[in-house]
């Protein structure tokens, strides 16, 4: 019981930690391309500035993003051994594209980053292109992984071993559609945000107007591009979600009973002793409508399943209002944002639009980490749905324990490395001297 | 010969073999770092971190590349690895982690133009441990202790610690140690490269020596493996390795830097190969085939479909990378 519990806290832990630097790896190129394109276009200098400017922390996030998913690689196989070795056959082949994707990306990366002195301002601009379409696809072919997961496909069982494998129907199984489509938006609008907070915080700090001022411009277009599909893709889950997996989508709306004209319960506490919703706003019918598109429709509760088969709500439900939550504040952050920019107010001047940006800023990560623990908590006792369960797939060893322990440390030492480096003022001269030049800085 | 089983094997060897050959001289300049002495020992630590810079990400991947494969080819034999290896695979990730974070924080440091030796000490142990304890884990792999019962991997507690994978451990840092500074003759000029010139001749006979202790070794430790490696096929790769081996010193000897860079890459594929020759046709030796670790045939072609896909992506985009970066390692950091 114990090695269950600590291996999977364990891959929690990883998975949340890694997330985050993936999430950057999926939206910065994106800003760099697009802030090379318009450089280029326009023959304005400072976008090709900020784009440098963003390499720094780019290299560090990726580099760590890198290994940190590779410690997810080996646990796979030393924390779900049972697992892999049921579902490597069929999840295998998404990871073995992502790798090839990831690939791609690290060399791409590496020319973009390093290559200032060899490489044309054009080609600069190229590398970005197979960088941003490499991590996109690299985000969606990981995704499917997780998807089958959820809704495994594309195989059959005979006498208890796989039979009958189609591995392109286990990739582009029923719930990687909207996952991958989700999920690669949500990286763009976390990364989009978390841009415009260290540019709005700048900007309090009265620094660097007219490059902080463009950050704020780019990074806020991708993410208001991108939260209106987050919405529409939000749906569209839903909706699927009402049909393959029908145990989340009642965790995640904390219906214990099965319900016709379900109402829709905003916020709130499960409590599955009374099988009741304390303190929760109710809408009524909304939820059938959002499921079925139909106010009067049947959703199945809770209830509706087999006892010990089904999500615990109140791991689920909370998390679910927090990433919907989330995305109104920043609706709300960059409904503001462009409304003053319509105005033709001076941006870098409006102190409490720089300051709600600044308070915005986290929701996109939040939201994306809620959403990965509703999608995981929501699959809960499985680890393949329907198939095997996670006690089933957990390894043999004793003593994950210790190697929990170990990896939080390590974890811990990452970041507080990682803070220290960010956060430290920078040196002289914008910290471009170098220490062949043997000057240094303030240390 | 030719199947579909063989040709994943084959996959995971070459994977092997890229990951030592390119991210093994990484390691090995981390391994340098910690040993850089003389009066130019300052300059030989930024020559090397200058080299390994833009590369060692991508180098890395070869890593991800072989565990992906081998849970993707072989998910009962990956299973059952990964099952009783736990130990040493957690030291080595902890040290693959560690290195990766401390170049990158360094790199990010030196753009400030603050030294940070703390970081660079992590850097230099990180890439002493993760060759040691990847040496032992790959070394352990093939002693035949690792028992299957019903798909169940069973092995004694401290089965991966004994003088043959310790040899193993030792073996893996003396690989990374040899190609480090070898490669390094290439790219830089002068007394700098007479001084890796003089560590790659003294790494390659460590390496040397260290290969032929494994031989006895293995004999009392790994028997059946020890008995394959007689055989023809791997005393061919043996020979092999021991040739180009000798002739790296012969190139080394006579300033012949670009050849003597391929021949010790080639060095080390052979002693691979060898090690891999080997174990085949078993994935854990004694144990369990490779056809029988194997995942289904359907998984093997969408898994070769997908090499053969990736690969048209990834040769040109690798060229790339190595064609801009050839040469004189540049001083002038990124704007």
């Amino acid at each position: 019981m114990g090695e269950i519990v600590s291996a999977r806290a364990l891959m929690g832990i990883s998975l949340g930690f890694h997330i985050i630097y993936s999430t950057i790896g999926v939206g910065l190129p994106l800003l760099l391309m697009l802030a090379e394109w318009r450089s280029l276009r326009t023959g304005d200098e400072t976008y090709h500035q900020l784009a440098r400017r963003w390499i720094r922390p780019a290299g560090v996030l990726f580099a760590i993003g890198a290994v940190s998913g590779t410690i997810l690689s080996f646990e796979l196989g030393f924390l779900w051994p049972r697992f892999m070795a049921f579902s490597g056959p069929l999840i295998g082949l998404a990871f073995s594209m992502e790798g090839f994707a990831f690939f791609t990306e690290a060399i791409f990366l590496a020319l973009y980053i390093y290559g200032a002195r060899r490489l044309s301002r054009g080609m600069l601009f190229f590398c970005t292109i197979p960088l941003t379409l490499a991590s996109a696809v690299s985000a969606a072919f990981v995704i499917s992984a997780n998807a089958w997961m959820n809704t495994p496909a594309g195989f059959s069982i005979v006498n208890g071993a796989l039979a009958d494998i189609h591995p392109l129907r286990a990739f582009a199984n029923p719930a990687w559609a909207h996952e991958a489509v989700h999920g690669t938006l949500a990286a763009y609008v976390a990364t989009g945000f978390a841009v415009a907070g260290v540019s709005a915080a700048a900007l309090l700090r009265g620094r660097d107007r007219a490059v902080n001022t463009c950050a704020l411009n780019l990074s806020l277009a991708v993410a208001t591009v991108c939260l209106p599909l987050m919405l529409i893709s939000g749906d569209w889950a839903a909706t699927t979600l009402a049909v393959q997996q029908k145990p989340k989508l009642a965790a995640m709306e904390a219906l214990f009973v099965t319900t016709r004209g379900a109402p829709l319960v905003v916020a709130g506490w499960p409590d599955p002793a009374s099988g009741k919703v304390l303190y929760g706003i109710e809408i009524p019918k909304l939820l059938s409508f959002l499921a079925h598109r139909d106010l009067d429709s049947v959703v199945e509760g809770l209830d509706a399943f087999p006892p010990g088969t089904t999500p615990d709500p109140r791991l689920v439900h909370p998390f679910f209002d927090l990433m919907v939550g989330s995305a109104f504040i920043m609706i709300g952050a960059a409904a503001w944002f462009w409304w003053l920019r319509w105005r033709r107010r001076d941006i870098a001047q409006d102190t409490w639009l720089l300051r709600t940006l600044l308070f915005a800023s986290p929701f996109g990560m939040i939201a994306l980490e809620s959403g990965w623990l509703v999608t995981e908590f929501g699959r809960q006792p499985w680890i393949a749905q329907g198939h095997m369960r996670v006690a089933e797939g957990v390894t043999t060893q004793t003593g994950i324990g210790l190697v929990l322990f170990t990896f939080l440390m390590v974890y811990l030492a990452l970041t507080a490395g990682l803070l220290w480096l960010l956060f430290r003022p920078a040196a002289a001269g914008k910290g471009l001297e170098t220490a062949a030049e043997g000057r240094h800085g303030n240390s | 010969m030719g199947t579909l089983e063989n040709l994943a094997g084959g996959a995971v060897f070459l994977g092997l073999v890229m990951y030592a050959v390119f991210g093994g001289a990484d390691f090995g300049g981390g391994i340098w770092t910690a040993l850089a002495s003389g009066p130019r020992a300052r300059q030989q630590r930024d020559s090397l971190f200058h080299a390994i810079g833009p590369v060692w990400e991508t180098n890395h991947v070869w890593l991800i590349f072989v565990v992906v494969t081998l849970f993707t080819c072989f998910p009962t034999g990956f299973s059952a690895l990964f099952t009783v290896l736990l130990v040493p695979i957690v030291v080595a990730l902890i040290g693959i982690n560690f290195r990766g974070a401390a170049f990158a924080f360094r790199h990010f440091g030196s753009q400030r133009g603050e030294h940070i030796p703390f970081v660079a000490g992590i850097f230099a142990i990180s890439s002493i441990l993760t060759p040691f304890a990847l040496g032992m884990a790959v070394t352990a792999s093939v002693t035949g202790k690792i028992i299957l019962v019903g798909g169940q991997a069973h092995a004694a507690p401290w089965f991966w610690l004994s003088p043959f994978t310790l040899v193993g451990g030792l073996v893996g840092m003396a690989v990374c140690a040899y190609l480090a500074p070898i490669y390094m003759t290439v790219r830089t000029t002068g007394e700098l490269q007479g001084d890796f010139r003089l560590r790659g001749m003294i790494a390659a006979w460590t390496l040397g020596i260290l290969t032929t202790a494994e031989v006895p070794v293995a004999m009392m430790e790994a028997p059946v493996f020890a008995g394959r490696l007689m055989g023809s096929e791997a005393a061919l790769c043996v020979s092999l390795a021991v040739i180009f081996g000798i002739t790296t010193q012969i190139l080394l000897w006579r300033r012949r830097f670009l050849w003597a860079q391929v021949c010790a890459a080639g060095t080390v594929a052979m002693t691979l190969a060898g090690f891999a020759a080997a174990v085949f046709p078993d994935f854990l030796v004694g144990q369990l085939a490779l056809a029988a670790a194997a995942a289904p045939h359907a998984t093997l072609v969408a898994y070769f479909i997908i090499l053969v896909v990736g690969t048209v992506i990834l040769v040109p985009s690798l060229l790339f990378l190595y064609l801009t970066f050839r040469g004189e390692p540049d001083t002038e950091l990124p704007r």
